[in-house]
C-alpha cells in the first residue's frame, strides 16, 4: 500500500505528512506528528480521550481517517494555549481545582470543554455535564470538573468584556 | 485495523466509476463511526474503503418553505439535531439526530450512515420512516427512490447494491396540525444505544387524527411500522384509553429477542411506555 | 495566569495544594508508555483463545512468520524455559496445551506495524478440541465439575497478604470439589439456638457480576534489552517492584538484571498491581532485539484482563422483634476466574465483624471457573460484600419499623471489639461517620423531600456504611538536604493518588519548610528504596510513614550539624523560615543552605544530611465512610437519577484535603458503577458479551449529580500526622445506599447487582417487590 499525503493545518501550523492510507487521524497526530496529547482509551469512541477539533467540531479522532483531514483546520490539547508559556483559562482552573489525577481522560475532557465554551459561553451545571458526557474519567466523579469549567467559562466571560 | 487502499473520491460520478469497478470489495465511509468499530473488531474486512467526504451533493439540508425536507445522506447527526429547519416541523428526526452516542460522535456520524448500517437499534431510521421519508440512490443507470420503509431487508441489510450510493433523504412536508417525537430508552444519559426506540407521528384534521404512523426500533431485524396500532388511531379522536389500546398493539408488533441489553418482557413492556409517551406528546405537538 | 499560589497560612499537612503535575497534565504533555517513542519500536499483539475451556492440538504460524514486516511469532513451544510447575496467571505466558479462558494468550507476533501484527494473527492457524467448560461458580464448585486448574496447584494467597492483612483460620477441609481453591470458616456460639429464639428470619441471597476496574489507559509496556542482557521496562504499573520480582520469577533472571520504570499510571485500581503483559513483551524484545510496546485493545482489557471477581453471598439472619442481635449465617462465593488469588479471608471477615453477631457460621469458598483471573478492584470484595450487609441490615430495619440509623448505631462494632476472627478492632471512625450523616439535612428532612416527589418519579432516599482495614507493606525512603536548602525526597511509590504532593507535604511540616521547597521524586527500581504497591490505601499510612521518619531524621541530623557550628545545644535550636537560630538569639544563626553547601565542599568535615527510615508495620487503620444517595426512579422505565449524593468520610488526617476530596469523589463514582450499571456478562460458553465500553457501561458526567463530601477525622494512632489510608473506602457504601434508596422509592429490594432499569422496571411491574 502506497503512503498519501496528508496536508492540513494542525495548532495553526500548516502540516505535509506521510500517512499509511488505513492510519486513523489520532494515530496519525501521535505518530507521525508527534503530538501524544490526544490518547487512546477504547478506539471505537465510546470514551472521549481522542477528543480534539476539526474544523472548529469536537471530534473522535480515532474513528476519523488521517486522510478525512485534508484540507481542514485541526487542533489538540497542545494547541489550547494561546503560547507555550501560558495555561488557557480552562486549563488553569483545572490546576487550581485539583481537577487532573490520572491525567489520561484530561486532554480529551478539555478539548470537550473548549468546544462547549465556544458554542455555550455561559453554560449551566446541566449544559457542562451534557457538554463533556461523552468523556469517561475513571479517576475523578467529575465534580471538580464541572465546577472548574464553570470558573474558567466566567474568567472567559471576564476576559471578553475587558476587551 | 487490517490493512486497505483508500480513494477519495471528489464527485458523486468519480464515486460511482469506483464503485462499478471494486464496490464487490469495498466499503463507503462518511463519519466512520459505525465502520470504523466494525473494521478494529474484524467483523468487517473490506480491502478498499471510499471516502465520500469529499462529494458536496451528499452534504447539504434544503429546509424548503413547507416544500419538504432534503438530507444529504453525509449531513452529521449533530447538524441535524441543531438545524432550525428540522427541529421545528420535523421535530421527531433532530431528536433522534441529537440522541446517537455523544457530542464526539455526532459531529461525525451521519444520517446516511445511520440508516446504511442499518443496525435494529438505529435511531433516525424510525422518524425518518414515520414521515414517509425517501431515500435517492444514485447507481450506474442513472437515480431511483426507495421509501425508506422498504429500504431495511434484514439485520445490516438493505437494498442498497455495492455499485450504488445512497444520495439523500426526501421528506414530504408533515403538514399543519402535525406532531411527532422520537424517544428511546438507554441505561445512561449519554454514549449509549437504544434498548428500544418508538417514533410517533400524528397529524390531526378537525379533531380527529388523519394520520397516524408509529415506528419502533430494537424490536426487529428492521425498524417496525406498528400498523394496527396506527389504523386504531385513524379516523377517531384521541382519547388516553385509545392511547394505551395503540399501545398495546404496539406491543404485539413488536419481536424483540433477549440479549445482552434487554430482554424480551423488558422491550415489550418499554413499546407500551414509548408508545403511550410519544403519543401523548405527539399529540400535543400536533395541537400545538 | 496561574501563580500555584494556595491559600495557606500553614507550611504544609492539612493544605490544599493541587499536585504539581497539574500543568504537564492540562497541557498533554505528561508521558504515558504509548507515548514514549523508540527506535526501531516494534509493535506487539497476542492471539486469544476463542473457547474457554479447550485442549490445543497443533498451531501453524508459517503463513504468518512469511507475512512481510512480521518480526517475530511465538508460541509455548518457542519458550519451553518457562514453563512453570504452580503457575498463576503470570506464569501462563502462553498456553502450552490447554486454554482455561476465553482470551487467554495462544501466540505473540512482532511486526513493524499494528496493523501488519492484526493480519499476521489471521494467519496463524490454531486447532482446538473443546472441552466442557465451568462457567458458574455454583455449579462449578459442585463434584464433577469441569476441573479448571492443573492438579496440583496450590491457592494464590499473596494478593490477600498485600490488600488486607487480615489473618484467618485455614478451615477443616470437607470433601473438596475439584473447583474449590480457598476456603474459610468461622465459628462463635450456637447459631441455631439463636434462631430459634429469633422472632424474624430474612434470607436472601446477593449477586454481584465481575466487574472491570475501568482504568482508562490500557495495560502497556514498553521492553528492551540492552547488550549486555538487561531489560528495561516502562510498565504502567501500580508496583514496579512487584512487577519486578513478578517478571524476573517468570522468566527465571536474577531482579537486578531487571530495570522497572514506573511511567506515569493512567488509572489503576487494583487492576495494575500484577504482572500481565510485561513477561511476552520481555521474550519478543529478546527474540528480535528491539523494543516491543504492547498495549492492550479496550476490548482485551475487557475480555482478557483481571477484573474484580463474581461475589454471590448468602445471608440468613435472626433477630428478636425488639432488633437484638442473635444468629448469622453467611456464605460468600466468590468466583476468582481461572486462576485462584481473591481475598477471601476480608469477605468472610467483613460479613461477621461490622456488626456485634452473638453467634455466626460464616463460610467462604473462592471457586475457579473458566473465565479470565481476578486481580484487586479498589477495596476488594468490600462493596460486594458491604452490598450484602447493608442491603441485609436495612431490610431488617424496616420488616421491624425501627430507625435505620439507630438500628445500625445499637449494633455497630466500636474499637476494640472483636472481629470474627478473634483479632480486636483498630480505632476507627465508624459511629463518627454514621453520625454525621444522620445530622445531614438530606437524611434529616427526607419524608418531606419523597413526599415532593413529582412528574410520576418516585422518590427515595437510602443510606449505607462501609469501610476497609487499611493494607500494610514495609517501605523505604530518604530525605536529602540540597545545597541551596531545599529537599529532595527519594521514594519508589508510583504515584497514582496525587499521594506525591501529600507526601511533600509531610516531609515538609516534618522537617520544618515550606513544602514549595521539597520535591519527590518516585525512582525506578535501579534508584528507589524497596517499596510496595501503590494499593490497599495504604500509601499515605507507611510510604508517608517512611517520609515522616526520614525527615524526622534528616532534621535531626540537621540540627546537629548547626548545633555542632553554633556552639549551642540542640534543644536551644529552632528552624523558622530556612534558618536555624539560637532561641532568643536572632541573629546567631545558619541557613540550611549554608549547612547544605557544607556537606558537599571539597575536604569539608560536614556529612551532607541525608535522612533515611526503612519501617515495616503492624498496626492497621481502618478506615469508614458512609454513604447516602437521594434518588428519583421513573417507574415505568426502570430509571434512576440520582439527585443528591453525600460522602462522609475518616481519613484520620487530611494531609491535603483537595486530593482527599478527589478520592472520595473518584472511588464514590466507581461506586454508583457498581451499583447502576457496570457488570462483566459472560454467556454459558464463557464468551463475554459486552466487550466493549459501549456496553460495558460507565457512568457519565450526566449521569451523575454533584458529589458533596464531608470529611472526619478520627486520627490513627500510628498513622503520620493521625492520618488513614483514604482510596478504599469510598467506593465501598454506594451499592448498598442505592439498593436502599431505591427500596424507599419503588419498594422493591432488589439483591443482584447492578440496579439497572430492567431490573427494576420489572420489580415494579411485578408488584411484589422482591426480585
Amino acid at each position: 500500500m502506497a503512503k498519501q499525503v496528508l496536508q492540513c493545518t494542525v495548532n495553526g501550523e500548516p502540516v505535509e505528512a506521510l500517512v499509511q492510507p488505513y492510519t486513523t487521524l489520532l494515530d496519525a497526530l501521535r505518530e507521525d506528528m508527534g503530538l501524544t496529547g490526544p490518547k487512546e482509551g477504547c478506539g471505537t469512541g465510546d470514551c472521549g480521550a481522542c477528543s480534539i477539533h476539526v474544523d472548529g467540531k469536537l471530534v473522535a479522532s480515532c474513528l476519523m481517517l488521517a486522510m478525512q483531514a485534508r484540507g481542514k483546520s485541526v487542533r489538540t490539547i497542545e494547541g489550547l494555549a494561546a503560547a507555550d508559556t501560558t495555561l488557557h483559562p480552562l486549563q488553569d482552573a483545572f490546576v487550581r481545582h485539583g481537577v487532573p489525577q490520572c491525567g489520561f481522560c484530561i486532554p480529551g475532557v478539555l478539548m470537550a470543554a473548549a468546544a462547549l465554551l465556544e458554542e455555550n459561553p455561559r453554560p449551566s451545571e446541566e449544559e457542562i455535564r451534557y457538554g463533556i458526557a461523552g468523556n469517561l474519567c475513571r479517576c475523578t466523579g467529575y465534580t471538580k470538573m464541572v465546577t472548574a469549567i464553570s470558573e474558567a467559562a466566567g474568567a472567559l466571560a471576564s476576559q471578553r468584556s475587558a476587551r | 485495523m487490517r490493512r486497505f487502499d483508500l480513494v477519495l473520491p471528489q464527485s458523486l460520478d468519480d464515486c460511482l466509476k469506483i464503485l462499478a469497478q471494486r464496490g464487490d470489495q469495498a466499503k463507503l465511509v462518511a463519519g466512520g463511526t459505525d465502520l470504523l468499530p466494525q473494521m478494529k473488531n474484524g467483523v468487517t474486512r473490506p480491502k478498499v474503503v471510499v471516502d465520500l467526504s469529499g462529494i458536496e451533493r451528499v452534504r447539504q439540508i434544503h429546509t424548503g418553505n413547507g416544500q419538504g425536507l432534503r438530507i444529504g445522506a453525509a449531513v452529521t447527526a449533530r447538524e441535524i439535531e441543531l438545524s432550525p429547519g428540522i427541529r421545528g416541523p420535523y421535530q421527531a428526526i433532530a431528536e433522534s439526530g441529537a440522541l446517537v452516542g455523544s457530542i464526539q460522535v455526532r459531529n461525525l456520524a451521519t444520517v446516511g450512515g445511520n440508516i446504511c448500517n442499518a443496525a435494529p437499534s438505529a435511531d433516525m431510521a424510525p422518524p425518518l420512516v414515520a414521515l414517509e421519508a425517501q431515500a435517492v440512490i444514485a447507481g450506474p443507470k442513472g437515480e431511483r427512490r426507495v421509501p425508506l420503509a422498504d429500504f431495511f431487508t434484514g439485520v445490516r441489510k438493505t437494498v442498497l447494491a455495492s455499485d450504488e450510493v445512497l444520495v439523500e433523504f426526501v421528506v414530504p412536508a408533515p403538514g399543519a396540525h402535525s406532531g411527532g417525537q422520537y424517544l428511546r430508552h438507554t441505561p445512561r444519559r449519554e454514549l449509549d444505544i437504544a434498548v428500544v426506540g418508538v417514533a410517533s407521528q400524528l397529524t390531526m384534521a378537525n379533531g380527529t387524527c388523519a394520520r397516524a404512523r408509529i415506528v419502533l426500533a430494537s424490536v426487529a431485524p428492521t425498524p417496525v411500522r406498528a400498523t394496527a396500532a396506527e389504523r386504531a388511531l385513524e379516523g377517531q379522536a384521541i382519547t388516553p384509553a385509545l392511547i394505551e389500546r395503540a399501545a398495546t398493539l404496539a406491543v404485539e408488533a413488536a419481536n424483540p429477542i433477549n440479549d445482552q441489553r434487554g430482554s424480551v418482557e423488558f422491550r415489550k413492556h418499554l413499546v407500551r411506555v414509548l408508545t403511550r409517551r410519544t403519543l401523548i406528546t405527539a399529540l400535543e405537538r400536533a395541537n400545538a | 495566569m496561574s501563580t500555584m499560589k494556595t491559600t495557606r497560612d500553614v507550611k504544609g499537612v492539612g493544605v490544599s495544594i493541587p499536585r504539581p503535575d497539574g500543568p504537564e497534565k492540562v497541557t498533554g504533555r505528561v508521558q504515558y508508555v504509548a507515548d514514549i517513542p523508540a527506535k526501531g519500536l516494534l509493535h506487539a499483539k497476542l492471539l486469544r483463545s476463542p473457547h474457554a475451556h479447550a485442549k490445543i492440538v497443533s498451531i501453524d504460524v508459517s503463513a504468518a512468520k512469511a507475512l512481510p514486516g512480521v518480526r517475530a511469532v511465538l508460541t509455548a513451544k518457542d519458550i519451553p524455559h518457562l514453563k512453570k510447575k504452580a503457575p498463576t496467571r503470570a506464569h501462563a505466558v502462553l498456553a502450552i496445551d490447554r486454554v482455561v479462558f476465553m482470551g487467554q494468550p495462544v501466540a505473540a507476533v512482532a511486526a513493524d506495524e499494528p496493523s501488519i501484527a492484526e493480519e499476521a494473527l489471521d494467519l496463524i492457524k490454531v486447532e482446538y478440541q473443546v472441552l466442557p467448560a465451568s462457567i458458574d461458580p455454583l455449579k462449578a464448585m459442585q463434584p464433577g465439575a469441569p476441573p479448571v486448574a492443573d492438579a496440583g496447584t496450590e491457592a494464590d494467597t499473596s494478593e490477600a497478604l498485600a490488600h488486607s492483612a487480615v489473618a484467618i483460620a485455614k478451615s477443616e477441609a470437607p470433601a473438596k470439589a475439584v473447583n474449590i481453591s480457598q476456603q474459610a470458616r468461622l465459628q462463635r456460639g450456637d447459631p441455631a439456638a439463636g434462631f430459634a429464639q429469633s422472632d424474624h428470619v430474612l434470607e436472601k441471597t446477593y449477586r454481584v457480576p465481575m466487574v472491570h476496574q475501568g482504568y482508562l489507559e490500557a495495560h502497556a509496556v514498553l521492553a528492551e534489552w540492552d547488550r549486555n542482557g538487561l531489560l528495561t521496562l516502562w510498565a504502567s504499573t501500580q508496583g514496579s517492584f512487584n512487577t519486578r520480582s513478578e517478571v524476573a520469577d517468570v522468566l527465571g533472571i536474577p531482579e537486578n538484571r531487571i530495570r522497572v520504570i514506573p511511567v506515569e499510571c493512567g488509572g489503576g485500581f487494583g487492576g495494575k498491581i500484577r504482572a500481565l503483559c510485561e513477561p511476552i513483551t520481555a521474550v519478543l524484545a529478546q527474540v528480535t532485539k528491539r523494543p516491543v510496546r504492547y498495549v492492550m485493545t479496550r476490548r482485551e482489557e475487557l475480555e482478557a484482563g483481571m477484573p474484580a471477581p463474581q461475589v454471590i453471598i448468602k445471608l440468613k439472619t435472626g433477630v428478636k422483634r425488639d432488633g437484638t442481635l442473635m444468629a448469622l449465617d453467611a456464605e460468600t462465593v466468590i468466583d476468582s476466574g481461572a486462576y485462584s488469588g481473591a481475598v477471601l479471608a476480608v469477605s468472610a471477615v467483613f460479613l461477621g465483624s461490622m456488626y456485634k453477631w452473638p453467634s455466626f457460621d460464616v463460610r467462604g469458598f473462592e471457586v475457579l471457573t473458566h473465565k479470565p483471573s481476578v486481580a484487586a478492584y479498589r477495596a476488594p470484595v468490600a462493596p460486594q460484600t458491604i452490598f450484602a450487609i447493608e442491603s441485609h441490615m436495612e431490610q431488617i430495619a424496616r420488616d421491624l419499623n425501627l430507625d435505620s440509623v439507630e438500628f445500625r448505631m445499637r449494633h455497630l462494632i466500636a474499637p476494640g471489639d472483636p472481629m470474627v476472627n478473634g483479632q480486636p478492632w483498630q480505632s476507627n471512625g465508624a459511629r463518627q461517620v454514621l453520625a454525621r450523616l444522620a445530622e445531614h439535612p438530606h437524611w434529616k428532612t427526607r419524608k418531606q423531600w419523597i413526599a415532593e416527589g413529582k412528574n410520576g418519579k418516585k422518590r427515595g432516599v437510602g443510606l449505607a456504611l462501609g469501610g476497609w482495614l487499611g493494607g500494610l507493606q514495609p517501605t523505604g525512603a530518604t530525605v536529602r538536604l540540597n545545597p541551596d536548602g531545599t529537599l529532595a525526597v527519594l521514594t519508589g511509590q508510583v504515584d497514582i493518588a496525587g499521594t506525591n504532593i501529600s507526601l511533600a507535604q509531610i516531609a515538609a511540616s516534618a522537617y520544618g519548610v515550606d513544602t514549595d521547597l521539597v520535591r519527590i521524586t518516585t525512582g525506578d527500581t535501579d534508584v528507589a528504596p524497596l517499596t510496595g504497591l501503590s494499593a490497599g490505601s495504604k500509601t499515605i499510612y507507611t510510604v508517608g510513614a517512611a517520609v515522616l521518619q526520614a525527615a524526622e531524621d534528616a532534621r535531626r541530623q540537621t540540627f546537629e550539624i548547626a548545633a555542632a557550628e553554633l556552639e549551642a545545644s540542640v534543644h536551644d535550636l529552632e528552624l523558622a523560615d530556612g534558618k536555624i537560630t539560637v532561641r532568643g538569639m536572632p541573629d546567631k544563626g545558619i541557613t540550611l543552605a549554608t549547612i547544605g553547601k557544607k556537606g558537599n565542599l571539597y575536604m569539608s568535615k560536614t556529612p551532607p544530611v541525608l535522612g533515611k527510615a526503612n519501617p515495616a508495620f503492624t498496626q492497621q487503620a481502618p478506615g469508614f465512610a458512609a454513604q447516602l444517595a437521594r434518588l428519583e426512579v421513573d417507574p415505568d422505565t426502570g430509571e434512576v437519577t440520582i439527585r443528591d449524593f453525600v460522602i462522609v468520610q475518616d481519613v484520620g488526617k487530611a494531609i491535603n484535603p483537595l486530593g482527599v476530596e478527589g478520592q472520595m469523589q473518584g472511588g464514590a463514582v466507581q461506586s454508583l458503577g457498581i451499583a447502576l450499571t457496570e457488570g462483566l456478562m459472560f454467556d454459558d460458553n464463557g464468551r463475554l458479551t459486552n466487550p466493549s465500553l459501549l456496553d460495558y457501561r460507565k457512568l457519565t458526567a450526566a449521569d451523575l449529580p454533584n458529589l458533596e463530601t464531608i470529611i472526619v477525622e478520627v486520627p490513627a494512632p500510628a498513622g503520620p500526622f493521625g492520618a488513614r489510608g483514604v482510596g478504599e473506602p469510598p467506593i465501598i457504601p454506594a451499592p448498598a445506599a442505592i439498593a436502599n434508596a431505591v427500596h424507599d422509592a419503588v419498594g422493591a429490594r432488589i439483591t443482584q447487582l447492578p440496579l439497572n432499569p430492567e431490573r427494576i422496571a420489572l420489580a415494579v411491574a411485578d408488584g411484589n417487590g422482591h426480585r
